[in-house]
């Protein structure tokens, strides 16, 4: 087993992005079974009460909760400063807000909720930064659809499977149709449309309540969708949040960068892999989430995060392709000429 | 791209998702209405209020709250309820506090905050209440957070409701011995449809 510190940087992002999104999952998890403890610290108060009425094991664990937490002041006022889920959540009082809710919000009520909207302020300015940071690192459908996109590649050689591209309209349209329909049916529209809001409503049901939630069966959906329409269908071409966050992100600051000299030519195997249907080969920053895959498939090992490529002119690009495809060519010249 | 190959994916995506309040129908649901956490607005307001994140059910102490499936219907997707028969609300104002969006108005955790909460208002079926046979009962006098305000009792614990004072918190039903209970909480939202016709 190497060490983190040796891998290469995109298999850290990978392993990275992979450990978000699975803590992010058991934030979710602990936040929905936050007032089964709630319930044990209002109702008995005693780790030995609790171990007494519903075993050792629940008495154990509310023992050790309750005396980390009473360390920083009551325990349940602590815990009753956070929740929700990634629709909406608040740790330790300070709100994030997903955008999509907040425009749902606005254009029902068309009235603003200060701590509601202040929430919008970090994950806006992470998209600015970042560009769709939150599709691979907090995303928790991200997680299942990147194991479907896996199963994908494991059983592409045996069957024959579609890849199907749409043109990115069709998450905008996705945005304006679930706000329409938002308006007119309430905002519980949104569980069906956005995977990551069902799977919070699900995993909420499971551990709250101990029932199987019915908005399981639109996460089932997308997962099939993954599965037999493309790689990393749903997050490309249906999720209206990606579709918003990579808009604010298009001129993200740090974005994944090509080092021209290194790079391969006739090589499309970063294009191929990128679960977003990016080609960085070309240059193409738009809708990269750094997962990190490009990195660690390049032979030519080129591709590495970094302040994103600011020439837009395609000329411009195309001249600078010349000129390193000049040097490469003197450069074998001159290998040649001394090799003689 | 074409760009009119463009415009048609544009309203591809923008019907698809008309086509999801239809599933409604097609799903089974109840008419029964819950009883909606403290300091919520009126019924339309609230669900327009109200994202569904879920923050009012998780700090909740009396576990209490919970959130529609697909059983309500799609406006109530995610939105909390209160089953007053499984569980009453202990008035504890923790989801009030909780929530980011205003659905439920912020109310302090003290004696006149909680005597201002409407959630509804107890109805007692007299045919079937013990105390009205003649057997003392008393047990949902002794369950009211507001007793000899909202519910005072007479001879035999015969309990009366004052409509004037009562919450609807539900933690009377959620006592009451009988099967099935004598004293029904009747959700601020069914009132509503009720005096408006």
């Amino acid at each position: 087993m190497k060490k983190f510190k040796e891998l290469p940087i995109g298999k850290k992002l990978l392993y990275l992005s992979l450990a978000t999104r699975i803590s992010v999952l058991l934030l979710i998890s602990f936040f929905a079974a936050m007032n089964i403890f709630l319930n044990y610290k209002s109702g008995y108060n005693s780790a030995r009460l609790v171990s007494l009425s519903s075993g050792p094991l629940a008495g154990g664990l509310y023992w050790m909760m309750d005396g980390f937490l009473s360390l920083f002041g009551n325990s349940a006022t602590i815990l009753q400063s956070s929740g929700g889920m990634t629709w909406s959540i608040r740790i330790f009082g300070f709100p994030f807000t997903d955008p999509v809710a907040a425009m749902s919000f606005f254009i029902k009520n068309r009235s603003f909720e200060t701590g509601f909207f202040l929430g919008l302020a970090v994950p806006v300015t992470l998209a600015a930064v970042f560009g769709r940071v939150f599709c691979s690192y907090i995303c928790p459908a991200s997680l299942l659809f990147f194991f479907t996109s896996r199963i994908r590649r494991l059983i592409e050689p045996y069957f024959f499977l579609p890849r199907i591209s749409l043109s990115s309209g069709f998450a905008w349209g996705m945005l304006f149709g679930g706000l329409l329909t938002a308006y007119f049916f309430g905002h519980g529209i949104w569980t069906l449309i956005l995977p990551y809001f069902a799977m919070g409503q699900v995993i909420f049901h499971g551990i709250a309540f101990g029932t199987i939630s019915a908005v399981m069966l639109s996460i089932i959906f997308y997962a099939l969708l993954d599965l037999f329409l493309g790689q990393q269908f749903t997050c490309r071409y249906v999720c209206p949040t990606g579709r918003l966050l990579g808009f604010i992100g298009k001129r993200a600051f740090v974005s994944v960068r090509r080092d021209p000299a290194s790079c391969l030519p006739k090589c499309n195997s970063c294009a191929e892999v990128c679960p977003m249907g990016v080609s960085p080969r070309m240059d193409e920053t738009v809708n990269c989430t750094l997962c990190g895959e490009c990195m660690v498939i390049c032979p030519g090992n080129c591709l590495k995060p970094g302040q994103r490529d600011t020439t837009k002119n395609i000329s411009d690009r195309i001249l600078k392709e010349l000129i390193t495809f000049k040097q490469k060519t003197q450069n074998t010249l001159k290998e040649t000429a001394e090799e003689k | 791209m074409k760009r009119k190959t463009f415009i048609h994916t544009i309203l591809g995506g923008a019907a698809a998702p008309l086509f999801f309040p239809f599933l409604g129908y097609l799903l089974p649901q109840t008419n029964k209405r819950y009883l909606r956490p403290p300091g919520a607005k009126k019924e339309n307001e609230f669900i327009n209020a109200c994202i569904g994140c879920g923050s009012c059910a998780s700090v909740c102490p009396n576990k209490c709250i919970e959130l529609y499936g697909l059983e309500g219907g799609i406006s109530n997707i995610a939105t909390p309820k209160i089953n007053a028969r499984a569980k009453g609300c202990i008035l504890c104002m923790a989801c009030t506090n909780a929530c980011p969006t205003g659905a439920l108005k912020k109310i302090e955790s003290t004696k006149k905050g909680k005597a201002s909460v409407r959630m509804g208002k107890a109805y007692i079926a007299t045919d079937i209440c013990y105390s009205y046979a003649g057997r003392t009962c008393g047990v949902c006098y002794r369950a009211c957070p507001l007793p000899g305000l909202a519910l005072s009792v007479d001879l035999y614990e015969v309990p009366k409701v004052n409509l004037k004072h009562c919450v609807g918190c539900g933690l009377c039903e959620n006592a009451c011995i009988h099967m099935p209970q004598a004293i029904r909480i009747i959700p601020d939202a069914e009132l509503e449809m009720r005096n408006a016709g």
